[in-house]
């Protein structure tokens, strides 16, 4: 597919500059790792208690740092006028769009990988044989943060106090997929199961194919010169 | 669509007057006509605020929805002069609900908020439209301010349903719907006079919605055209 | 608070913010309007143009 083989080509491009200077990715990192620390100063209960909040601050640190990955995303374009060189190119703008929010992803599954064990490793946590299950869930909600938020980073991109900007327009409508996402996670370390959860899955599911598809159907008019 | 527009631009006058005394006679309604409802008394006449403050503000959002969508599709400036107008007063009427709604909430449940679905997604719409603002405020460019905030209009108000099914899935799978809510309309039972005084009061609200749209909306269209004579007179 | 108080407060709060929100409109579309026929008005001359 057409679209698909830009997005790749374009996606490419953006995975070679991340690892010649490992920028967004070792920031991530730091920062993901780094609210770990700052949970374990702010809450000071027992064992059992984190574990009930495990999903909660995971998912707060993902989106905090997630949010980091998305500012970042387009500075690459908006240097040297690169912007204006891939929109003058028979590029489809919603290549763009899945080539961006692609690599947001893949920088938070990585960040996700590493960030995940090490909460059960600080917290002390002893449901190890759920971390597959709970990655899942995860990376059905990071997807739908990664989508709306290419989008919202890419609105947001001429205005001024954007750090700011960004996060206010964005958080409010990742309600869904938080909700979603920390009750699912919640209810599979209760129940070892997805049974229960299947709503919030469902809901996950809808929130994603739903803003995956608009987002390639919009970004033209998202990204102007 | 466009001749109407034209037509509540040119008589805003009249639609003022009518407003104030369809608001008049809702006043008189709610107030005197009106019984106190059986279990919570008096306190209840608030609902005839809260109810239509509340549609009021979904229909401002749908004419943001509309504005946004009609914006970027066909590029004319007066879409994107209703789109902010009617955020503007979105974001007015959802502040009145959610100030209705927790001075209502006092008496009846004894707290002035209360986390329970309706408040909460109204707190949301709230955040939603007041980023929309702050969007639009914060980019210089009037054109670039304009297609953003179209952006946000549109999966704004698509991402209502999802926020308000994660909301109220969250709110009821665990605790059982409380009996006395005040923003459940008790459709049967319901005294004559009250639904007459909820109808009328809707009236109102929706008379002064469409005044204080109109005054907006031509606001705005004053500042553009401002905008481009200072362009043109070199000023 | 008696019950008539809340639904005083609310009253209050509601009309009173609509009523500010009607006078603050007006303000500005007046203000319009007079910087409107300022510059429908204004000819287009050397003075107007910033150096």
């Amino acid at each position: 597919m057409e679209l698909l083989t830009q997005s790749y080509l374009l996606l490419q491009k953006d995975l070679r500059l991340e690892l010649r200077r490992r920028d967004s990715l070792l920031t991530m990192f730091f920062f993901g790792t780094l609210l770990l620390f700052v949970f374990h100063f702010s809450f000071d209960v027992a064992a059992d208690k984190m574990a009930e909040m495990a999903p909660a601050l995971l998912w707060l640190a993902f989106l905090f740092t997630g949010t980091l990955g998305l500012a970042q995303l387009f500075q690459s374009e908006r240097e040297n006028h690169c912007l204006d060189a891939l929109l003058l190119s028979p590029l489809d703008r919603g290549a763009l769009f899945l080539a961006k929010s692609g690599f947001n992803l893949l920088l938070m599954i990585l960040v996700e990988l590493v960030v995940m064990p090490l909460f059960w490793i600080l917290f002390n946590l002893s449901s190890w044989n759920l971390l597959p299950q709970l990655f899942l869930v995860t990376l059905l909600g990071t997807v739908g943060f990664c989508v709306l938020g290419t989008i919202m980073s890419a609105i947001t991109l001429r205005a001024r106090a954007r750090e700011l900007l960004l996060p206010l327009v964005l958080f409010p409508l990742m309600i869904p997929v938080l909700l979603a996402t920390i009750r699912c996670m919640e209810t599979v370390l209760k129940t070892g199961t997805f049974n229960d959860a299947a709503p919030w899955l469902r809901l996950l599911f809808g929130f994603d194919v739903i803003f995956l598809t608009l987002g390639v159907l919009i970004f033209d008019w998202v990204i102007e010169s | 669509m466009a001749q109407t527009i034209q037509t509540i631009k040119q008589r805003k006058g009249i639609l003022g007057a009518l407003a104030a005394v369809a608001v008049a006679i809702g006043l008189y309604w709610s107030l005197a006509v009106a019984p106190p409802d059986a279990y919570q008394g008096d306190v209840q006449r608030i609902m005839y605020l809260h109810l239509p403050s509340i549609l009021t503000a979904y229909l401002s959002y749908f004419l943001v929805f509309v504005g946004s969508a009609m914006y970027l599709w066909k590029r004319e400036r007066r879409d994107d002069l209703l789109a902010h107008a009617a955020a503007e007063l979105g974001v007015l009427f959802t502040a009145l609900t959610i100030i209705e709604g927790s001075i209502w909430g006092k008496p009846t449940w004894g707290v002035w908020w209360t986390w329970d679905a309706r408040l909460t997604l109204t707190a949301i719409l709230l955040l939603i439209y007041t980023g929309y603002l702050m969007l639009r405020s914060l980019i210089d460019d009037e054109n670039r301010a304009a297609s953003a905030a179209a952006i946000l209009g549109i999966i704004g108000f698509l991402d209502i349903p999802l926020i308000h099914m994660s909301v109220y899935w969250w709110r009821t799978l665990h605790q059982p719907p409380s009996i006395l809510r005040p923003d459940k309309a008790p459709w049967e039972n319901v005294h004559p006079a009250m639904l007459t005084a909820l109808v009328i009061s809707f009236v109102g609200f929706l008379l002064i919605y469409f005044y204080l749209l109109s005054l907006r909306y031509r606001v705005g269209e004053m500042r553009q055209e401002i905008k481009t004579l200072r362009l043109e007179r070199g000023v | 608070m008696g019950a008539w108080g809340f639904v005083a407060l609310a009253y209050g709060i509601v009309w009173s913010a609509i009523v500010m929100y009607w006078i603050f409109l007006k303000r500005r579309y007046r203000a319009a309007e007079a910087e409107l026929s300022r510059l429908r008005s204004l000819e287009v001359s050397s003075d107007n143009v910033k150096k």
